[in-house]
């Protein structure tokens, strides 16, 4: 039996029966079961809702206006700045809510409009390149596996099936390691597709747009999903199932408690099963 | 006497977001139990056999005009039957329609939105396709939802 925590900061939502989180998986689970299963426990399971980061915020906005760029393309619509502006200075002011920025505010609007500004002058993406898919919601259905059915929204897919994830980030990443730290949601994101069309992607890619004071847009490159890759994934969701039915919600500490929304809940948490 | 009864029923798209439906029923009477195997494979053959030469058929359809209908046995002037019919999944394509549906949509905008958007008809595109129609006829019709709220199930009316 799990105890439910008290906390103050937060807001207690019905807690998701494990059945239900046991029928579909995202990428973003996967990673948050990863990184910490005390976390995913207060994440998912207990709902526990934080109010928004500025990171979070800054991130949504710029994938809000990346969106709509592809959108413009798919459309084939042409590409005006003001409007994409105009899009920003919506979204900042919409999906604002009530963020803590410390006086900020300011510095990061004009840091978000700099780095898209950056983007839209380095991209690769041609303005003529007809997208293969934008911000679309697929789904796979892996119980011929007895695995839960996959879901998730892929960004965009370029013309030829490269999927592509665009992230913000404070540092400039290392490719290597990029690949490294997203390749869950790379393989996720390549099942999806291969489930969606029948056909295999040609490549996947991580367009990191980096907040440094000279704004900097990293593109990774990723081969398509090999099968090793996909087994591991595959074993990952197993032992997201067996967790589940197990009850298995131990803690993780470790540097990613640093910036843990739950690090106070996760303070008091008593071990969960009571004899 | 022991009665056999079988039913062969086939349903078919057709252009036009139309479909059309065939079933026959046979009964036949046993002497004895131990023939029913032998009588029901039989009944199979003859009932999928009837329903899948009348079937050809597809008699009038939406925005044509009407065809005589059940006088043209194989005299090459039937046109081609779309048996695989929607590549997209069952719930895309039920969701397809009920937006359709639901909002009025002119079907022929809505095939025209697909060939532009894919440079195919609605029916021919893949999930990954159909996903994308969907976004785009949701935002058309102010229902377009955030991204963490994709897979949530639509609310009673919504869709």
């Amino acid at each position: 039996m799990i105890a439910i925590i008290e906390n103050g900061a937060g807001s207690v939502a019905e807690p998701a029966p494990i059945e239900k989180l046991k029928r579909t998986v995202s990428a973003s689970r996967l990673n948050c079961w990863l990184q910490c299963r005390l976390k995913f426990y207060f994440r998912y399971v207990l709902k526990l809702t934080k109010p928004k980061t500025a990171a979070l915020h800054f991130g949504s906005v710029v994938h809000l206006v990346l969106q709509q760029w592809n959108m413009t393309r798919w459309r084939r619509q042409p590409f005006e700045i003001a409007k994409l502006k105009q899009v920003f200075d919506t979204g900042w002011l919409d999906q604002g809510g009530t963020i803590d920025w410390d006086g900020e505010e300011p510095e990061q609007k004009i840091s978000a409009w700099n780095v898209l500004e950056k983007y839209f002058t380095d991209t690769p993406i041609k303005a003529d390149e007809m997208p293969e898919a934008v911000e679309v919601p697929v789904e796979a259905d892996l119980s011929q596996h007895g695995l839960p059915v996959l879901i998730g929204v892929l960004d965009l897919v370029r013309a030829g099936g490269r999927i592509v994830d665009f992230k913000t980030a404070a540092k400039t990443p290392e490719p290597e390691m990029a690949l490294h730290q997203n390749g869950v949601q790379l393989d996720c994101y390549s099942v999806l597709y291969r489930e969606a069309t029948g056909k295999r992607e040609t490549g996947r890619e991580l367009h990191h747009l980096v907040k440094t004071k000279v704004p900097k847009l990293v593109i990774t490159p990723a081969e398509p999903m090999l099968e090793y890759q996909r087994n591991r994934l595959f074993r990952l969701m197993e032992d997201y199932v067996d967790g589940l039915d197990r009850g298995n919600f131990i803690p993780a500490p470790g540097f990613g408690c640093m910036g843990c929304e739950f690090i106070s809940e996760c303070r008091k948490y008593d071990g969960g099963r009571h004899e | 006497m022991i009665t056999l009864e079988a039913n062969y029923s086939k349903k078919i798209g057709l252009p036009g977001y139309s479909s059309h439906q065939f079933s026959v029923t046979l009964k036949s009477e046993l002497a004895d139990i131990t023939q029913a195997e032998k009588e029901s494979a039989r009944l199979y053959a003859v009932l999928q056999g009837s329903v899948d030469h009348n079937i050809r058929q597809i008699g009038f359809l939406p925005g044509e005009p009407a065809k005589p209908n059940g006088n043209d046995h194989g005299n090459g002037h039937t046109p081609p039957v779309e048996t695989d019919a929607w590549k997209c999944s069952d719930k895309q394509r039920d969701l397809i329609l009920k937006i359709t549906d639901e909002h009025k949509l002119d079907k022929a905008r809505v095939e025209q939105l697909a060939l532009d958007r894919f440079g195919k008809g609605v029916k021919s595109l893949n999930k990954l396709e159909a996903s994308g129609l969907i976004e785009e006829l949701l935002e058309q019709t102010g229902q377009s939802k955030p991204r963490n709220q994709r897979f949530s199930p639509p609310k009673a009316g919504a869709r």
